[in-house]
């Protein structure tokens, strides 16, 4: 198994993580091989034959070498979560001064309605050494209070749900630019891993969301197609067409396979098309993952503890925590970025049921795969990344002292939380003002948190640049963005 | 950096991806090797954009860069040590560098210093962006040869190459037959081009191709990627749209040569023109392509200045090749584009009478009538027809076992029927600390805490084999709150939601168990998303779910869940039944209950209702022949809903009945959305850094000046708008036309930059080319079929596109056109080959979007089950690809490296990756290609051999060579050996695709050939352009 699990047993955990990149070649589910990766292509449209990443990277050393994005898509609230405001109470009731909302936009949701104070529907206590604020919904992550850094002043400048979430992946609200994950996936490709470098989990759900989950999010944009990410499916096929029709047997696709390679290698000899070689590779990669991918997905050989660790839903294919094992798994193989996407986070009303059930989604098993990347030495190199596209309102949707109230969207401040790969753990960044409404106290924009981002993985934002249509992009766009120094170890 | 010893001091330098000669002698062109380094490297601080300025310094202008600065000037004509420009470039001193390091821009390099130096030691002359000046037509270098071949071929000699040989007829048959209809050609159409020696022969074909019926179709592919043409609006609604007469209209409109300019008159402006015809105002739906975004709290007015800025912006890409977003949020930073010259050109667009709505509200509309309706309708009519005698003769032979069966059941429930069993727990768990245990009877009691809300959970061996239903009894007691249903302060309970799942001995993964449907006895009579209705016990959302309160709490009450499918249950399996009791307020847990399942199927696990078996057992009957028949309809309904053919008989009816339902709706008018302007125009103002409602100045319509000067009462409206771009002055549209038409034939442009003939883009391969075929398209009236017969009969199309090492080293993306163009096809072009070539291809113009077939779920996941793909039945299914459904959120799935239709696109992608493999090799469209040709070869030749050649001919229109039809041979073999052993695998193996295709005669050679004919689909030869 070309995982690092096998490198640190034989070597100890210091040498794993400095080498693995460079040791796991040629070894079984690796054959997956360079990930889904084309190689170069006719002159039109394409770059050079990059499978290693740029040349020009790292800028500098790198804390982090993988990121898991837990992404929690339509918007937690802050104010149940984390950005505990006792002071509310207070104002239950009371309309939000005009000096607190300065003007925000409301979504025409409740642009006609009196912005009355919701106070939280939660009880928070203080948890760790840290002594961070965690809502009671939340009981897990008390237990990783002191192993993240909870960042309250994070800021977009999106209200609706598409172009925010546009926004907080891929730094521009209008889709067609390259989610975060391509672009690291493009940066730093992955030397020898065995998978794609990017791939992407979706939680099966019941219930319809209203926020359908668009496959730009994670989208190469102008980026070569080959640093997209690979959505697995929580299907028995995982990815698109990779099972073979009922009533092949293996054995009559490898004859197929290797009848293609043969006639392709004639066609080489006579046209001279280097292409065709590329073609035949990417054949026999698509042979090997129709075995590899299953493998990987088949979560059987997991021990029983591993399940009470992440909760009874990790049982459930498909469920969030079943996809946090997942994303251990994923990392163990090297895999450059992983994404998970939890929706229905956009709770406008009912807060204290509806919210509760994706709390208890999420909980136990985000708590967990800290845990356990920290239990399996993996944390110091992966970062994890906890949130959602925006944070909700302080005033009540619906009626404020009513059951039924909601929150409406709110993107003048959020709360996120990060942990691992030279993130400052048990550390709270940034302060909001009393009402939870503004960040008041180191805001960090949406940008900013590329740049970090970025950053840990040893990439200067500002020199990473691609060029398209005659402009250089980057992932951070034309205003000034920070790296968030002050989170960093 | 290559270097020819031809030349002494010449260098032929890879810039930007540009071949540029460099000859020590030759005068640099400022246009080609001195603009493209000062935009990359200069004008971001010293360019057109006055925010981003440095020192009052532009070299984007000759007067400033030359100008007296303190005795000082930038560029001194003549004078390198004078010329700061150099000086600063040159300089060691980091602080003095130009560019700076700090700004993200590279250093020049010695080549570029080198042309910088010899352009000013030449005196500096100055010139504008080669694009923005007038295609002139100088005439071609050598007289009397097809110009095309002249241009290029003097090209090439310049250095040392020459154009290729001719390719093989076989082979520009098919290549000719692709580009010019996107299909394949037949095997007579082959062996008539091949055979005729004649020199009329080329020609005729193009004629003949030009006038295929798919020329116009292939036409509109191009079209429909750079209109972001799409059938839904994106964005979260991603509502159905039905702008499909539209893509109709742009067929005819190819089909029949409309000219160019008068296409983009109407598209821009068919509404404003003098006594309009209904096709020419659906012309202008091109400008209502764009993504519409009805997200629920959204301001309508922000979505409407997105969609006119996409107008701005496609119009920038399309016509003019230019990247006039980049002028949105300030002016342009390399082109000579300013930010209020963009606001001027939105001014055209923003007084559509629209208001920003989506999905049925995205006024204005036309209503029109399509006449390709009634085939499609028929059509549809057909497969209705064609399927209900063999849903009825599966009908009458499931009867008939009926009778069977009957006789049976009458037999054996005569001692009694239990039509439930209840569940004996081995594990009753809650997650807050409810006590539950359970009685003989299967009733189980809570007791102890009563938590505000609890998870109860019970696991269990069903007792039964099968699985199909499930039925939960929730019953009053004494221990209960007033002696209701449950201990909380109301006696009522809520269940949120209740799950199934399977578990298996020894493995700790639970699979889920889809359940269906849920019935009970009472419910409280709510609307909306509220607590009462059991149905919403299934949907995971605690929002909603199940009550009884309002009705009496003291009697016991009852609810039937249907699982999806039958459920086999072995003996080391178990059920895990979940009830949720997640409501808001809570304090509603079910005080006690009961849990048992059945394996009656069918209408027995849909109602409350005794089961069939059950009245059949209480009506004490000896003989069929008794039963009453009332009873007797109920025991056929539930006996044929378990009948697998019979259920896939009705399905397949079904989906064909679906079908010509929805194609009936296609017969009215529909509405498409188009253009027309309000009453009152809208003010247009500046939008500051581009954001929607940040008002700068008030501007009015006009066109930039840089392209084309127009004053402002000459160009007013939209059509004057679109007079402007397809005006004989405009020194961008017709080049750009060219660009893609040349790029559609070759794979690549003269412009590699389609998008981008702005200072950032690359320069010409061939610029006098370039103009000149521009020159022609506008002196020929636009006539695009004139240009394409021009381009398809030069011999630089027709050359062979074999390449050899060193030829390759020397131009790698074939630049200089020293070979035939070698590329992917398109993938919507493969899939119509196999179509073509398997001789399934409905070859139907026009009409209602049809589906493809693509792998289930793929619309269910994303929109959790708001929209479903139900691939289209019969001849429908054989559609080209043009009139596939596209659904903007999720392409489909079938294609790779599309454009996106989210934005407009004009450059191919061409990435080769496993997916795409896996897609070739799996996609059922394929698959069915494979059946189809593996069958029809079988039904015309005994011998094994000649199977195998008309197979190979078919798909890749030639004859294979022996150590080509070796690999067949084997290949057949072996999959013959095993299906013959195995003729079941053989059976499975049809299963799929159109029931009309599945029945077949020699299992085994059609299996084996169809494995063979898969394995030709996707060789490299046949889904390339060669």
């Amino acid at each position: 198994m070309s995982n690092r699990l096998d490198d640190r047993t034989a070597d100890g955990t210091a040498i794993a993580r400095r080498h693995f990149l460079r040791r796991c070649s040629g070894l079984s589910l690796g054959t997956i091989a360079l990930g889904l990766l084309e190689d170069r292509t006719s002159a039109v449209g394409v770059d050079s034959p990059v499978a290693i990443g740029r040349p020009d990277l790292p800028h500098h050393e790198p804390r982090a070498k993988n990121v898991i994005f837990l992404t929690q898509s339509g918007g937690p609230s802050q104010i149940e979560l984390f950005d505990h405001k006792p002071g509310l109470s207070k104002w239950a009731g009371q309309e939000l001064p005009a000096s607190v909302r300065q003007g925000q936009r409301l979504t025409t949701m409740t642009a006609s309605q009196k912005q009355l104070i919701m106070p939280a529907r939660t009880q928070f206590g203080r948890y760790g050494e840290s002594g961070a604020t965690i809502g009671e919904w939340l009981p897990y992550h008390a237990r990783i209070a002191d192993d993240v850094c909870f960042v309250k002043s994070m800021v977009t400048d999106q209200i609706n749900h598409a172009p925010a979430m546009t926004k907080f992946l891929t730094g521009h609200q209008i889709p067609g630019r390259p989610s975060l994950g391509a672009w690291a996936s493009y940066g730093l490709g992955s030397e020898n891993s065995n998978l794609p470098d990017y791939l992407v989990l979706l939680s099966k759900m019941k219930r319809s969301s209203d926020q359908p989950l668009y496959d730009h999010y994670w989208g190469s944009g102008f980026l070569p197609s080959r640093y997209q990410g690979v959505k697995l499916r929580s299907a028995h096929d995982p990815v698109l067409y990779l099972r073979d029709p009922r009533g092949l047997p293996r054995n009559l696709r490898r004859g197929m396979l290797d009848g293609i390679r043969e006639i392709n290698q004639m066609r080489f000899e006579q046209t001279g098309d280097p292409e065709i070689q590329t073609r035949i590779r990417q054949y026999e990669m698509a042979w090997r993952m129709q075995s590899s991918i299953p493998e990987l997905t088949d979560l059987s050989d997991e021990p029983e503890a591993t399940f009470e660790q992440y909760g009874p839903d990790s049982r459930r294919p498909g469920s969030y925590a079943a996809n946090c094992v997942l994303a251990r798994r994923l990392i163990e193989r090297g895999v450059r970025f992983v994404q998970l996407f939890h929706p229905d986070w956009d709770h406008h009303s009912r807060l204290s049921s509806w919210c509760v059930a994706r709390c208890r989604d999420t909980d136990q098993a985000s708590a967990a795969l800290v845990q356990d990347l920290k239990q399996r030495g993996l944390l110091d190199e992966t970062l994890v990344l906890w949130g959602g596209e925006f944070g909700r309102g302080v005033a009540g949707q619906g009626k404020w002292d009513s059951p039924d109230g909601g929150r409406d969207h709110h993107p003048r401040c959020f709360t996120m939380w990060m942990a691992g790969g030279g993130m400052r753990p048990g550390m709270t960044y940034g302060a909001t003002d009393p009402f939870s409404y503004n960040a008041v106290e180191d805001p960090v924009h949406v940008r900013d948190l590329h740049a970090t981002i970025l950053h840990l993985l040893g990439i200067d934002h500002r020199r990473f640049t691609y060029r398209f249509q005659g402009l250089d992009f980057r992932l951070t766009g034309v205003e000034e963005s920070r790296v968030i120094r002050e989170i960093i170890r | 950096m290559f270097r020819y010893s031809r030349w002494s001091l010449s260098l032929l330098l890879s810039y930007g991806g540009l071949i540029a000669e460099i000859r020590a002698d030759a005068p640099v062109s400022f246009s080609r090797d001195v603009l493209p380094i000062l935009s990359d490297r200069c004008f971001k601080c010293h360019g057109p954009d006055a925010t981003q300025r440095q020192a009052e310094l532009r070299l984007d202008l000759r007067e400033s860069a030359t100008a007296d600065r303190d005795g000082r000037a930038a560029i001194v004509p003549r004078d390198l040590t004078a010329s700061q420009l150099m000086v600063r470039i040159r300089s060691a001193d980091p602080d003095l560098r130009m560019p700076p390091p700090d700004s993200q821009r590279k250093r020049l390099s010695p080549v570029e210093m080198a042309i910088l130096q010899r352009w000013i030691e030449q005196g500096a002359p100055w010139g504008r962006h080669w694009s923005f000046e007038r295609p002139t037509r100088r005439s071609p270098p050598v007289a009397n040869a097809h110009p095309i071949d002249a241009y290029v071929r003097a090209r090439l000699s310049r250095e040392g190459l020459r154009i290729a040989a001719g390719a093989a007829k076989h082979t520009l048959v098919r290549r000719l037959s692709f580009d010019l209809t996107g299909l394949p050609p037949t095997r007579d159409e082959v062996e008539a081009f091949v055979t005729d020696d004649s020199p009329r022969a080329y020609p005729a074909l193009v004629d003949r191709l030009l006038a295929s019926p798919h020329y116009g179709e292939r036409m509109a592919m191009w079209w429909l990627d750079a209109a972001r043409y799409s059938d839904t609006d994106g964005y979260q609604g991603d509502g159905t749209r039905s702008n499909w007469p539209w893509r109709d209209w742009v067929v005819q409109a190819f089909q029949g040569n409309m000219p160019f300019d008068q296409f983009t008159i109407e598209q821009f402006a068919g509404d404003l023109l003098p006594d309009a015809t209904s096709d020419q105002i659906l012309a202008t739906c091109f400008h209502r392509n764009h993504m519409t975004n009805g997200e629920g709290g959204r301001d309508p007015e922000e979505s409407r200045i997105d969609y006119v800025i996409d107008r701005v912006n496609t119009t920038g890409t399309v016509w003019l090749g230019l990247t006039l977003g980049c002028a949105q949020c300030h002016a342009h930073k390399f082109d000579p584009i300013s930010q209020r010259e963009y606001y001027r050109l939105f001014a055209f667009f923003n007084s559509i009478d629209e208001d920003g709505k989506a999905g049925g509200g995205a006024k204005p509309y036309l209503a029109y009538r399509s006449p390709f309706v009634a085939r499609a309708v028929e059509e549809a009519q057909g497969v209705v027809a064609g399927r209900r005698p063999l849903a009825d003769a599966t009908r009458l032979r499931a009867e008939a076992e009926f009778e069977v069966w009957l006789e049976e059941v009458v037999a054996a429930v005569r001692g009694g029927f239990q039509p439930w069993h209840a569940l004996q727990a081995r594990l009753l768990e809650t997650v807050e600390g409810t006590a539950l245990t359970q009685q003989a009877d299967g009733t189980v009691q809570a007791s102890g805490p009563d938590p505000r809300q609890d998870d109860y959970r019970l696991t269990a061996a069903p007792g039964v084999r099968r699985v199909t239903g499930l039925r939960l009894e929730v019953f009053p007691h004494k221990s209960h709150t007033d002696g209701k249903l449950a201990r909380g302060a109301s006696g009522e309970f809520i269940l949120t939601d209740v799950k199934l799942q399977l578990r298996t001995k020894g493995r700790s993964q639970l699979r889920d168990i889809e359940l269906s449907s849920a019935v009970a006895d009472a419910e409280k009579d709510v609307g909306g998303r509220n607590y009462g209705k059991v149905q919403g016990t299934l949907d995971d959302d605690p929002r909603n779910g199940w009550t009884t309160a309002s009705h009496d709490p003291r009697q016991s009450h009852v609810a039937v869940f249907a699982l999806d499918a039958p459920l086999q249950v072995d003996d080391d399996q178990e059920l895990v039944f979940t009830m949720l009791h997640r409501s808001t307020v809570g304090d509603a847990n079910v005080g006690r209950f009961r849990v048992s399942v059945t394996d009656q199927a069918g209408p027995a696990v849909r109602s409350l209702a005794a089961m069939p078996l059950e009245e059949l057992s209480g009506a004490k009957v000896t003989d069929a022949g008794q039963v009453s028949t009332g009873l007797r309809g109920r025991l056929l309904d539930q006996f044929l809903s378990d009948h697998a053919a019979h259920q896939q008989a009705q399905r397949e009816l079904a989906r064909a009945q679906r079908q010509l339902t929805e194609v009936k709706r296609a017969v009215a008018a529909q509405r498409v959305m188009v253009l027309s302007e309000r009453g009152t125009a809208r003010r247009t103002f500046v939008l500051q850094r581009g954001v929607w409602n940040s008002h700068g100045v008030e501007v009015r319509r006009g066109v930039p000046a840089a392209i084309l000067r127009r004053p402002a009462e000459a160009v007013a409206s939209r059509s004057d708008l679109a007079r402007w771009l397809v005006s004989p002055e405009n020194p961008l549209t017709a080049r750009v036309v060219v660009n893609q038409l040349w790029q559609m034939l070759f794979g690549a442009g003269l412009v590699r930059t389609p998008e981008d003939f702005g200072l950032q883009g690359e320069f010409p391969t061939h610029p006098d080319l370039l103009d000149w075929l521009a020159v022609e398209l506008m002196e020929q009236d636009w006539n695009l079929k004139h240009l394409l017969r021009l381009m398809v009969t030069s011999r630089t199309y027709r050359q062979d596109s074999r390449v050899t090492p060193g030829l390759l080293e020397r131009d790698p993306e074939n630049r200089l056109w020293g070979r035939g163009a070698r590329f992917r096809l398109p993938s919507w072009m493969i899939r119509d080959s196999a179509l073509r070539s398997s001789g399934l291809l409905n070859p139907a113009v026009g009409g209602p979007p049809v589906m493809p077939y693509q792998p289930n779920g793929v619309w269910a996941e994303m929109f959790m089950g708001r929209f479903r793909y139900q691939p289209s039945q019969g001849a429908a299914q054989y559609r080209r690809t043009l009139y596939a459904f596209w659904r903007r959120s999720a392409a489909p799935t079938f294609l790779f490296d599309s454009a996106q239709r989210r934005v407009c696109e004009v450059r191919p992608r061409q990435t080769n990756t496993p997916l795409h493999a896996l897609t070739l090799l799996n996609d059922l469209s394929i698959l069915e290609a494979s059946r189809a040709l593996a069958r029809t070869v079988i039904g015309q030749r005994p011998e094994p051999e000649q199977r195998l050649r008309l197979l190979f001919h078919a798909i890749l229109s030639r004859s294979p060579s022996d150590s080509e039809l070796k690999v067949l041979v084997r290949e057949v073999s072996r999959a013959r050996r095993y299906y013959a052993q195995s003729v079941d695998s053989a059976q499975q193996l049809m299963e799929f695709g159109q029931p009309e295709q599945r029945h077949s005669e020699q299992v085994i050679e059609v299996a084996a050939h169809l494995v063979v004919a898969s394995m030709l689909f996707n060789l490299d030869e046949a889904i390339t352009h060669e």
